[in-house]
């Protein structure tokens, strides 16, 4: 059983097309986050499924009912807008209860529905002030609180903490994912930041240019990207991708020489010859050896306390990053190499599809 | 804080009362003519300050309701009442929904009709006055309120939208995509969203809209004959059309007319300050 299908979903405005033959199914309760740069079509993807955005081409079905011609009141979803979109001339007790007045509900049915998710979402207090009298994190607060109003089977939610303060970001993302589970409502989560993305997303839906990049589980993106896009998307700082070749083949033994470089580094694995591949290793993969295959002269160095970054320009690439624990005593100028075990190597072929 | 020079200080304080006076002073002439005498009014040279002050040319309007000018001043009241709130009503009923459809919805030829609409409030009177007032007159609607309703509607729909119009462009369009999820119709947005937002402007408009109609003398000149639907200008100007214009009682009819305009900008100046938008969204 599915709660939302979407099925060779294509947009396009005037000759720009902006969402390329989506296919996608989401299951009930699932928190499905879609995440990729500014102008990939994440927004515009999540006001289709909303119905504020007509669907070009392809099927859109909600549950088993075909749902691309519904209008947006007829879907049963509810939203929370990035600009949180309250109604600024009624209390927060109205602004939640809204939809629920506009359903012709009952008076006694509609206080007690706004006092229950008042109490959810610790807005109680505040049920008679306006909008402009409260704090962004509230104000988000009551958002949300709009959105669970009608019970929604779905729930989208358009980049809903880029509005607020770091901490605030922090303490609402944790609220949020304990506000899924209570709820076992199906979401869909619109962000280009990749930390929300990995820590909210039972599924991550990485969008580049109007497709989908890869569709996976958190962990499955970091551990296994499918190309080049979602390698150097997901990850803090990006992956390294060093460019190389295959120089000799033995059976269950392939030698990598990275271009620029004289050394040689070994995978064992069959891999077609192929005369140009893509080596990407994480910055936090990567460790300082004397005899490391990966040589290079620091340019820059950056002391987070818990971590360093390293960069340097190694002799295949320039700007490649390395994340070391804790505080290290590399200067600027000095010579590095580093080295990094081969289960962490990443291959990717010169049109930078995943080879490993 | 910066405190601001003397010269500074004395030049805005002095502009301001310049224009003051200089907007005061044609409403203190026209009181100080409706009070005088027509002996005060007419003596060479002028007698600024009259020597006894009489409300007579009130009591003439409004007391003695026997009197012919009372008789068309007060006929005249109703019928500029009438006209000109039956007018504005009218207007923003088409006006409210035009300006929304304007603002919001999409489509490139709905923005050029925007364009006719302004066209024709930009068109002089003369122009249309001719083939307005044979299809009164096969109508049968000479002399009714209905005509000068109606003309009057074909004035302020377009200014009222346009008005409307570029305050609706100013809420955000979340506020349009939010109730449409939360499950209402266009209808519902505009009554429980729209309208309460661009409340001050809705003022604005209807308080622009009543004094276009309240003033407007051309068409009310043509198209009334007599106290059934002669609007105030009209009846004004009657006074000074006989052998002998009272100046005084022009001038008291001038004072009575502003009345109500001006009553109704004082209640509705509660409604004209803005910044009921604070809040709804981040910004």
């Amino acid at each position: 059983m599915t709660a939302l299908s979407l099925k060779n979903i294509n947009k396009s405005f005037g000759e720009i097309q902006v969402i390329r033959d989506i296919n996608l199914d989401i299951k009930p309760g699932e928190f499905v986050v879609f995440v990729g740069p500014s102008g990939c079509g994440k927004s515009t993807l999540l006001r289709m499924i909303a119905g504020l955005e007509e669907i070009s081409s392809g099927e859109f079905w909600i549950q088993d009912r075909r749902a691309d011609q519904l209008p947006a009141s007829e879907r049963d979803i509810a939203m929370v807008f990035q600009s949180y979109a309250l109604y600024p001339h009624m209390t927060l007790a109205e602004n939640i209860g809204f939809p629920l007045r506009l359903g012709n509900q009952p008076k006694e049915i509609i206080e007690k529905k706004v006092q229950e998710i008042a109490s959810i979402l610790r807005l109680e207090k505040f049920l008679d002030r306006k909008p402009g009298q409260i704090s962004g994190g509230q104000r988000q607060r009551v958002a949300i609180g709009r959105a669970l109003a009608r019970d929604p089977k779905v729930i989208l939610l358009d980049e809903p903490l880029s509005n607020l303060d770091a901490a605030l970001r922090l303490e609402m993302r944790i609220e949020l994912a304990k506000l899924h589970k209570q709820l076992e409502a199906t979401m869909i989560y619109v962000t280009h930041d990749q930390v929300e993305a990995m820590t909210l997303a039972d599924r991550i839906v990485i969008l580049n240019n109007g497709e989908i990049a890869q569709v996976g589980s958190p962990l499955d993106l970091y551990t296994k990207p499918a190309n080049t896009f979602v390698a150097e998307f997901i990850g803090s700082p990006k992956m390294n991708l060093f460019p190389a070749s295959i120089t000799e083949g033995h059976p269950g033994e392939t030698k990598i020489n990275l271009i620029g470089s004289s050394s040689n580094l070994m995978v064992n694995k069959d891999i077609e010859p192929n005369n140009e591949l893509h080596l990407g290793i994480r910055p936090e993969h990567m460790t300082p050896s004397d005899e490391g295959a990966i040589k290079g002269i620091v340019t820059s160095t950056e002391q987070l306390g818990s971590d360093t970054y390293i960069y340097f320009d190694s002799e295949t690439k320039e700007q490649a990053v390395a994340r070391l624990n804790g505080i290290t005593a590399i200067r600027t100028g000095e010579k590095i190499s580093f080295d990094a075990s081969q289960e962490h190597y990443h291959l990717f072929s010169p049109g930078g599809d995943r080879i490993n | 804080m910066i405190q601001p020079s003397k010269t500074q200080t004395i030049i805005v304080y002095s502009s301001a009362i310049t224009l003051g006076l200089i907007l005061l002073c044609p409403v203190l002439w026209l009181f100080i003519m409706s009070v005088s005498s027509t002996k005060d009014l007419t003596t060479l040279p002028l007698q600024w300050i009259p020597e006894d002050i009489s409300f007579e040319n009130y009591i003439k309007l409004i007391g003695d309701v026997d009197s012919t000018s009372a008789e068309s001043f007060l006929y005249a009241l109703r019928n500029s009442l009438i006209v000109a709130l039956s007018a504005t009503f009218l207007s923003l009923c088409v006006a409210i929904p035009a300006a929304y459809s304007l603002s919001r919805l999409p489509g490139k030829r709905r923005k050029s009709l925007l364009f006719v609409a302004i066209a024709t409030f930009m068109m002089p009177p003369v122009a249309l006055v001719l083939p307005l007032y044979s299809a009164m007159a096969s109508l049968g609607l000479l002399n009714t309120h209905i005509a000068l309703i109606a003309v009057y509607c074909g004035i302020l729909v377009p200014f009222t939208t346009w008005l409307l119009k570029s305050n609706f462009d100013a809420i955000p369009i979340d506020l349009d995509e939010a109730p449409l999820i939360d499950g209402a119709n266009r209808l519902q947005i505009i009554w429980h969203i729209t309208l309460p937002i661009a409340k001050p402007a809705l003022g604005a408009a209807a308080l622009m809209a009543v004094l276009m109609a309240w003033d407007e003398f051309f068409y009310a000149l043509l198209f009334t004959n007599d106290i059934r639907a002669k609007t105030l200008p009209v009846a004004i100007a009657d006074f000074a059309a006989g052998r002998v214009a009272d100046y005084g009682l022009i001038s008291a009819a001038g004072i009575l007319a502003t009345i109500p305009p001006v009553s109704m900008a004082y209640f509705l100046q509660k409604s004209l300050v803005s910044g009921l938008m604070s809040g709804s969204v981040k910004g």
